[in-house]
């Protein structure tokens, strides 16, 4: 209670026009030193990071959009590239599967004809066999109605065996007449 | 007619045996000023954490107008000090804002204004002696400031000793004196004209002669300028020198004494290791 007890209040009393009071000056600063750390606080330090964050974000997107841009001209160089190529890559895959049909057709005409002169010769082998064949089973007859009409000539039996060279000179003289 | 020119009322004084002289008190605890100091301070302080209580990275108009303010003190700042002083940006506005919603406040009729007391200007003016003395021993170091009053030469050192004590009271009695001052005007002048007023229409009978017409207008333009305009431009001319004398005391580490530099060199890096 001591403080109330000295403590007393007025309504009269004024200071004067040019005075120093030491407890105003007090009060003078500790406001100023709650002003102080509230203005720091509260409105300059958020206020100058969320500006700084702006700036950053705005120097972000601005960088960001200058990378896009130039990797989007760097594929586009690319991809142009690659075209041209698959133009000249097409034309050469023409080219080579126009030449390799022509190969193919090449090949399958000679294999064509090869087939055909050896289906030919193997005919004209058949023709040539069938031909020696007549001619030996017309000699055998012939030489089977020779001794026929010899030994019915000489009235004796001819043994095929012992006269077969006699025969078989005889016949072979014939084909060749 | 008498006219009264005073201090702040008291409110609650010590009924001790303090010092207490013309100049000088201790025995009154609550004045006029300190009611108007402190609404100040909370009227400030709420407006601050109301204002940015949402701020988002797509402003509003408000914030806009907030970013704006708060950018142009800290543009303020950085041209006045430079940029490793942008430290003492929130500093400078609480003084730039006390000042001058301290000086305004009083046109409410309600309040007093803060600014016209003595005890604050000095008060505050004191900051900032404290501010550069501080600063000056942090960078130069306590020796080559004392060393400083001695130069250019020895004989200079009482003239270099009176400026050091003259530039915070100049600081203090030109904020006070002005806003003080225009108070003072405004009420000699209101009472000149109601004077006025009862000597050329004193004549006319009744009521209407006792009206003092001459006091409506007059006093309102004159109010706007010595509350509006001087009371900002006072608070303008306050924080520009507090700036100006801090930045005196605290240039670009650069700039300073190389072995001044290696010691804040050392400093800070002591003090980065301490925050880690």
């Amino acid at each position: 209670m001591g403080l109330l007890n000295v403590l007393e209040f007025t309504t009269e009393k004024f200071e004067n026009f040019v005075g120093v009071n030491f407890w105003t000056m007090i009060f003078a600063w500790v406001n100023l030193l709650i002003l102080y750390i509230l203005f720091k606080k509260f409105l300059f330090v958020p206020i100058k990071n969320m500006i700084d964050s702006r700036q950053k974000e705005i120097d972000d997107m601005y960088s960001d959009a200058e990378n896009a841009r130039k990797s989007a001209g760097e594929l586009k160089e690319e991809y142009e590239e690659k075209i041209s190529h698959a133009e000249e890559e097409s034309e050469q895959i023409l080219k080579t599967a126009v030449r390799r049909a022509q190969l193919k057709e090449e090949e399958i005409l000679r294999e064509a004809d090869k087939q055909a002169e050896r289906t030919m010769e193997r005919a004209h082998e058949q023709i040539e066999l069938e031909k020696k064949q007549a001619i030996n089973d017309v000699k055998n007859q012939v030489s089977a109605m020779a001794i026929g009409i010899a030994s019915a000539v000489i009235e004796r039996d001819v043994s095929e065996s012992e006269h077969k060279e006699l025969i078989d000179d005889f016949i072979g003289n014939m084909g060749n007449e | 007619m008498e006219l009264n020119i005073t201090g702040p009322k008291v409110f609650w004084f010590f009924n001790l045996d303090l010092p207490d002289t013309s100049i000088f008190t201790m025995r009154n605890l609550i004045t006029q000023t300190t009611f108007t100091l402190f609404t100040v301070t909370i009227i400030l302080g709420i407006l601050a954490i109301v204002l940015t209580r949402k701020i988002t990275k797509r402003p509003g108009k408000l914030q806009v107008m907030l970013e704006k303010v708060v950018t142009m003190l800290y543009n303020m700042v950085e041209g006045t000090m430079g940029k490793h002083n942008l430290k003492f940006a929130p500093y400078i506005g609480a003084l730039f804002a006390s000042s001058v919603f301290g000086s305004i406040i009083g046109m409410t009729g309600i309040f007093r204004s803060s600014t016209a007391d003595l005890s604050v200007t000095l008060a505050w003016a004191l900051v900032t002696t404290g501010l550069v003395w501080a600063n000056n021993i942090k960078n130069f170091g306590l020796k080559a400031w004392l060393k400083g009053f001695t130069e250019p030469i020895f004989i200079m050192t009482p003239m270099n000793l009176v400026s050091e004590v003259a530039s915070p009271l100049a600081l203090a009695f030109r904020h006070f004196g002005n806003v003080a001052g225009g108070s003072v005007l405004t009420t000699l002048i209101y009472s000149a004209l109601a004077l006025l007023s009862s000597v050329i229409l004193g004549w006319i009978p009744g009521v209407i002669g006792q009206i003092p017409f001459f006091q409506a207008g007059i006093p309102a333009i004159l109010s706007i300028y010595f509350d509006l305009f001087s009371g900002f431009v006072q608070a303008l001319v306050f924080s520009l020198l507090t700036m100006v004398y801090i930045a005196g005391a605290s240039p670009a580490p650069e700039e300073l004494p190389e072995d001044r530099q290696e010691i804040i060199k050392k400093r800070e890096e002591k003090k980065l290791s301490k925050a880690k």
